[in-house]
């Protein structure tokens, strides 16, 4: 009897802690919708990822100044290369503030994929994945199925085998 | 009194949830300009890269000598 009119205010103190948690935790996730956007693409017009729809998207997070990004863009350009026939888009977003550094590096390496420039670091900033490089995998609906944050040397396996099973789906 | 109280945890809740989370005060993608080469603390960053490897070789110890890589937060 003494205890029973404590139990709302535990489970209002409960919620409340779950909601702070919840909130401060806010970032993307497997299997929500990828954020939509729109970017200026390094040599060509905009290109929106909601238009994407249908295919297999791969979104790379990419600079100039990090040097694991540097190792990993040619990994990725081979698998573009590779798959690009059969429904798979790789989209490469520099964040340089400075687009001049990216068309030099992107021209150095041969990139053959979009590269789309974040300069205001805008969309990096929805996608929140707290590392760099960072990349999402983002299936034929516009769900977001794999993250990986930062780069290590072999990781370009799991890519391509993810975006393989993506494509069957 | 009590609901002062209630308030007060309420609040108090709401304020340590931004504590919930560990995160960095500049995040990995803001780390442009200490990325700079111009942040590193030696003068001379080649060389003294040379002469760490040397000491690296001769006397068998590494590590305790900085952050490696531009400090743009890479895994």
């Amino acid at each position: 009897m003494t205890t029973t009119p404590h139990l709302p205010r535990r489970s209002l103190l409960g919620l409340a802690l779950l909601a702070a948690a919840a909130a401060a935790g806010a970032s993307v996730a497997p299997r929500s919708q990828a954020p939509d956007f729109t970017l200026r693409q390094i040599d060509g017009p905009n290109l929106r990822l909601g238009e994407q729809r249908g295919r297999v998207v791969m979104v790379n997070f990419w600079a100039t100044w990090c040097g694991p990004c540097r190792i990993e863009l040619p990994q990725l350009a081979k698998l573009h290369d590779r798959y690009r026939g059969s429904g798979f888009l790789l989209l490469g977003v520099n964040i340089d503030e400075d687009p001049n550094a990216a068309r030099a590096l992107a021209g150095k390496l041969g990139l053959k994929f979009p590269v789309l420039l974040d300069t205001d670091k805008k969309v990096v900033g929805t996608y929140d994945l707290n590392a760099m490089p960072a990349t999402v995998l983002i299936d034929k609906d516009g769900r977001v199925r794999h993250l990986h944050r930062g780069y290590r040397e072999g990781v370009e396996v799991t890519y391509e085998q993810q975006v393989r099973d993506l494509l069957k789906e | 009194m009590r609901r002062c109280l209630l308030v007060l945890a309420l609040a108090g809740a709401a304020a340590l949830g931004a504590c919930a989370a560990p995160e960095p005060w500049v995040k990995p993608h803001e780390r442009e300009r200490l990325a700079d080469p111009i942040m590193q603390w030696q003068g001379d960053v080649l060389s003294s890269k040379h002469s760490q490897h040397v000491r690296d070789i001769r006397e068998g110890a590494r590590g305790a000598n900085g952050v490696q890589g531009g400090g743009c937060g890479c895994k």
